[in-house]
């Protein structure tokens, strides 16, 4: 009990010793915490999003009418699509799907029917609805039946190749988001660590008297210890505390409203603070772990 | 307080230190130090001790004497474990320090008192806190920090300056704090380096006073020194080295030998 008052006090006599470095690692902690839970409430919500976006990216055939090509297309015509599609194993398993242009006059009546009411006959085609097995695969499977122009078909199509960019340009940037938080991290382990190190440096008296009457080692190294993990803690604290005020009260000044109940959604807010508070501790940790390794051999 | 005047009468008897035919050690079980053919080597080249043996008895009194360089303080280092002796064999108080853990180290420096020519009090501590640090640190309860650091502090006659900071204290009464926390535990090996090195001779011999008092109460001390007049007048052992090697062991030696 005695031993872990004496431990209290002894940190924080040293925290205010070396009160200036303690301050300038914290801010690095800061900052680094800071960008880090932005990057991952960013990058969460691109994945999230472009998971969402990957789910519709599929290839459309369209059949031919009287109306766009000469003929209508035949029942045979359309099963050598099928058989074509079903032998193709960039296709998912079971994943075509054959819309009537009875359907899909039905499914045009739901969305805009006003559009729909005047029409005195059913201009729409037969179509097929492919889904891939990896998002990436429809250009693929679009180029392979272009390619084998079969009778009947009148267009072969893929949607959201600007979708996919956009996926593409949000990975890159999350990627360059994550080396620069690596970055960040490193610096502000390394800063901790320096600090710590003026602070054994500030009190090598104090701890050869401890190592000349014996004090046990980890009660030698608990105050640094101690040290490192408390700024570690403090810089990751005060960056979710930023974070949230962000949350709240700059991000809806920018975007309006957030749409709550889309299904594209972020990391919860809890989950980022748990992540980033566990992360300072545990930079504080290696931080000073690392000096009292190199300078405090007991 | 009457100091007791330091006499031949007073010197207790000494016990008798176990040799062999060649005059060199053997192992003691009982033995409070022995180096058995201990060499220090820092790199090559630099050799600090070379095949140096002893046994020190409990309760003797010993001066280690030689000139800066002799490996004075690299001997006291070793008995401390701040270093590992390149080959031979260290004993202290019973345990073979080649075999100590690392995480024992601290339960060796709480049984081996230290007191250092500079002294290495904490200057922002009064006397008492200084005495009492030593008993925190080392897990001592509140009821007996109370009841142990006046104890010692009398003992070294310090009472009344119990509430004083290092700066307030003279260099002997510094010194004196220092004595009391290396002894508060009453550890069974004291080890002083240069204990007097920064004092004037009327304090010094104060300061041996002390500690001979303490040596009567049974405490072994090793002494590493430069004061040739103190070693001449007390007539312990004394163990000379010279370039790391141990050049002469005297039951009852002076500062050069004879």
């Amino acid at each position: 009990m005695i031993q872990l008052q004496l431990l209290l006090a002894e940190s924080l006599r040293s925290l205010r010793a070396s009160l200036s470095t303690t301050f300038a690692a914290t801010m690095t902690v800061l900052i680094a915490m800071f960008l880090l839970g932005v990057s991952i409430a960013l990058g969460s919500w691109v994945v999230s999003w472009s998971n969402n976006v990957k789910k519709d990216v599929q290839v459309k055939v369209f059949f031919c009418t009287e109306h766009t090509c000469e003929r209508e297309v035949t029942e045979a015509q359309i099963g050598g699509v099928q058989r074509r599609l079903e032998s193709d194993p960039r296709v998912k398993e079971g994943g075509v799907t054959f819309v009537s242009k009875e359907e899909a006059l039905e499914i045009m009546r739901e969305r805009s029917p006003e559009l729909v009411k005047d029409l005195t006959y059913n201009p729409l085609p037969h179509a097929f609805e492919i889904q891939p097995n990896r998002a990436e695969d429809v250009e693929a499977i679009a180029a392979d039946l272009r390619g084998r122009q079969f009778a009947g078909v009148e267009k072969v199509d893929y949607g959201r190749a600007t979708a996919r960019r956009i996926i593409r340009v949000g990975q890159v940037i999350s990627i360059i988001f994550f080396g620069v938080v690596v970055l960040l991290l490193a610096a502000s382990g390394l800063l901790i660590a320096n600090t710590i190190r003026l602070s054994i440096y500030a009190r090598r008296r104090e701890i050869e008297v401890m190592k000349l009457v014996g004090a046990s080692n980890w009660f030698v190294r608990g105050p640094f210890m101690l040290e490192g993990l408390f700024t570690g803690f403090a810089g990751a604290l005060l960056a979710v505390i930023l974070l949230l005020l962000g949350k709240e009260i700059a991000l809806p000044a920018i975007l309006g409203r957030v749409d709550a109940d889309s299904d594209v959604q972020a990391l919860a807010f809890a989950w980022t603070a748990l992540i980033l508070l566990g992360l300072g501790l545990l930079l504080g940790a290696a931080g000073s772990g690392l000096t009292l390794r190199r300078f405090l051999r007991v | 307080m009457t100091e007791p005047e330091i006499t031949d009468t007073a010197i207790p008897p000494l016990s008798e230190a176990q040799e062999n035919e060649n005059g060199r050690a053997v192992p003691v079980a009982g033995a409070a130090v022995m180096f058995d053919s201990v060499t220090k080597v820092y790199e090559p080249g630099v050799t600090a001790l070379s095949d140096v043996s002893f046994v020190i008895e409990k309760g003797e009194f010993v001066f280690v004497v030689g000139a800066s360089g002799s490996g004075k303080s690299t001997m006291i280092r070793l008995i401390l474990k701040e270093l590992d002796p390149t080959s031979g064999r260290i004993i202290v108080g019973g345990r073979d320090l080649s075999r100590l853990r690392r995480g024992k180290i601290p339960q060796l420096r709480r049984n081996v008192g230290c007191v250092f020519q500079d002294f290495k009090l904490l200057p922002n501590r009064t006397a008492a806190e200084n005495v009492a640090y030593a008993l925190k640190v080392q897990g001592e309860n509140q009821s007996s920090i109370r009841r142990k650091v006046p104890e010692v502090l009398s003992l070294v006659g310090l009472s009344h300056k119990m509430n004083s900071l290092p700066d307030e204290l003279s260099g002997g009464e510094q010194q004196r704090v220092s004595i009391a926390r290396a002894f508060v535990n009453h550890p069974p090996l004291l080890i002083c380096d240069e204990p007097t090195g920064n004092l004037d001779p009327d304090t010094s011999v104060g300061i041996m006073q002390l500690l001979y008092r303490i040596n009567r109460s049974g405490t072994t001390i090793l002494m590493v020194t430069h004061d040739r007049e103190m070693v001449d007048k007390m007539r312990r052992r004394v163990l000379a080295l010279s370039e790391g090697k141990l050049e002469r062991d005297e039951r009852r030696g002076g500062y050069v030998g004879e």
